[in-house]
């Protein structure tokens, strides 16, 4: 059974469309990466899923609820850390947690129990006692996650979860993200524009842009569909002539001049020997030769980067 | 649902009782104010603070001045610190959301109001009661107890509507003095009313027992509330509150 599934799902603001048509199926137990530069339609989709927008058209089941007649039984089953972390500045981590268990009527023990469950790990809970008005960001992003986890739902949204935070501060939350992902077990819809984030901690990557949903499977399997392997050659003496024989080089898909370094990308990696042959023969004088697999980043890019060529 | 609303008042109460960044400022004030109401002003009215129905307009303003103080907070302060989208994610329903917060300033204002009353009333058995106990006739004690919760109910009514349309907590604020302005207009203009309108006025009051104008004037109280309570239900929609 899917944990969520939409079909022509459709919200536009004005003349803006938000998300156009976007059909998504995503099994239980994933965690599922929603890539996008801002304004992409993340959030969109997320206030679409969690029932808190109405879609102009299409549908959409969240754990078998329909979000436009049972919202509410969709928001009873899932959590969500959004754009925001939500916290209650003035009242401490504890309080905020308290809080949250309350309104998903669990009991005194039981959310006593949790939120040592749940800080414990994040290292928060000997601090659980301080208004966290004066906490750092990261901090407050981990007690966020902890209280989008804290009634055990079955599916969260992760709505960015580590924009604004530096770049230690990231890598902390998502060894965390990552090892609670692994004790908790649930269903995860995380949206990012961080490549790193969704290599890390997803199994299954969608692609969106201007609303549009680009291309969804593992990072894996989108790196084997949309980008070539790829050589790369720093050297002196690298002309715009040459550049252009390397262009039109039946091996080469696409090449580009990248800081100094010509980063090409081949139909046959196993045969760039030819290629720096030609180099050499054509007068480079190459210090480095260096092979690698694109990276969800480069996936990204060129998906991006076909959308808007159609579109033109 | 009514468990709902309780958690959701109980948190309010919670964080305005903490304050927040204006603790000493804020307590300080909740002080004077005792301080005022609960001892200097029946100390200078002696035993007359238990007789004169003046002491039951104080008891039906003093919520107004409380539920003000916090309730553009509500909504407004939610929105603009960014935590209303998290709580509209949850499983509570609309209802509970709105209901849990209009109890939480209709409770802060009548408790502040009573724990000043009790303050006034002990005061005056200290420097005056030496002949026995002083108390409200059992009719000011009701009017004062239904006045007391009617105009707690109705600012936090009126702070919840303007706290829902207010772009941030200032706005929220500046509306809700002009609105109490408008409310005291009335015995403001009182002066500029011809003297002949007062006298028929008086003297189609003379035959109505004031038992039965506070009964009105408490039945009309009322029902204005639970308009404004309707309009506020209304008001309130999750998909119009994200996007705002």
């Amino acid at each position: 059974m899917n944990a969520i599934q939409t079909h022509q799902l459709t919200r536009s603001f004005g003349n803006l469309k938000a998300v156009d048509r976007l059909t998504l199926e995503i099994p239980r137990g994933t965690v599922f990466g929603f890539l996008g530069p801002n304004g992409s339609g993340k959030t969109t989709t997320i206030r679409l899923l969690l029932g808190l927008l109405d879609a102009d058209d299409g549908s959409a089941q969240v754990l078998g609820f329909d979000t436009r007649k049972q919202p509410d039984e969709v928001r009873v089953r899932c959590g969500a850390l959004l754009e925001h972390h939500g916290l209650y500045e003035r009242l401490s981590a504890a309080e905020n947690l308290d809080y949250y268990g309350r309104i998903w009527r669990m009991s005194k023990a039981d959310r006593e129990k949790r939120i040592r469950e749940l800080l414990e790990p994040l290292d928060l809970y000997e601090r659980r006692g301080e208004p966290i008005g004066r906490w750092s960001r990261g901090m407050k992003q981990k007690l966020a996650v902890a209280r989008a986890l804290m009634h055990r739902p079955e599916l969260i949204f992760l709505d960015e979860p580590t924009a604004g935070l530096d770049p230690v501060a990231s890598s902390a939350l998502r060894e965390d993200l990552a090892s609670l992902v692994a004790q908790e077990g649930m269903t995860i819809f995380l949206t990012t524009h961080n490549l790193a984030e969704a290599e890390k901690l997803c199994n299954q990557v969608g692609v969106i842009n201007h609303g549009n949903l680009l291309a969804v499977g593992s990072p894996s399997e989108l790196r084997s569909k949309t980008s070539a392997p790829r050589l790369y050659v720093t050297g002196q003496g690298i002309t715009s002539q040459i550049l252009e024989d390397v262009k039109s080089n039946a091996l080469v898909k696409r090449v580009q001049q990248q800081n100094g370094k010509l980063v090409m990308d081949l139909n046959d990696l196993s045969r760039s020997h030819e290629i720096v042959t030609k180099l050499v023969g054509a007068g480079v004088q190459i210090d480095e030769v260096w092979k690698e697999k694109a990276d969800l980043e480069d996936v990204f890019l060129q998906l991006v980067e076909e959308e808007k060529g159609e579109a033109e | 649902m009514i468990a709902d609303v309780i958690t959701v008042a109980v948190k309010e109460l919670r964080e305005i009782f903490t304050f927040g960044d204006a603790r000493g400022r804020s307590r300080f004030s909740m002080l004077i104010l005792i301080l005022i109401f609960g001892i200097v002003i029946p100390l200078q009215n002696g035993r007359e603070w238990v007789t004169s129905p003046i002491s039951i307009m104080v008891w039906g303003w003093m919520p107004f001045l409380w539920v003000s103080g916090v309730v553009a907070d509500l909504f407004a302060g939610e929105r603009e610190r960014h935590t209303l989208e998290s709580l509209l994610a949850t499983r509570l329903s609309d209802q509970a959301i709105l209901f849990g917060k209009l109890l939480a300033a209709l409770m802060y204002g009548f408790t502040l109001t009573w724990v000043i009353m009790i303050a006034s009333l002990i005061t005056v058995n200290i420097g005056f009661g030496s002949e026995g106990l002083l108390f409200y006739p059992f009719e000011m004690f009701m009017g004062a107890l239904a006045f007391s919760i009617l105009i707690s109910g109705l600012s936090a009514s009126i702070g919840v509507l303007v706290s829902l349309r207010a772009g941030s907590v200032r706005q929220a604020q500046q509306m809700m003095s002009a609105g109490m302005l408008v409310l005291f207009l009335p015995f403001m203009l009182i002066q500029f009313i011809p003297s002949a309108w007062l006298n028929a006025a008086e003297n189609m009051l003379e035959n109505v027992q004031p038992m039965q104008i506070a009964v009105g004037l408490a039945l009309l109280l009322l029902v204005v509330e639970l308009i404004l309570i309707a309009i506020a239900r209304r008001l309130f929609q999750r998909s119009k509150l994200i996007l705002d």
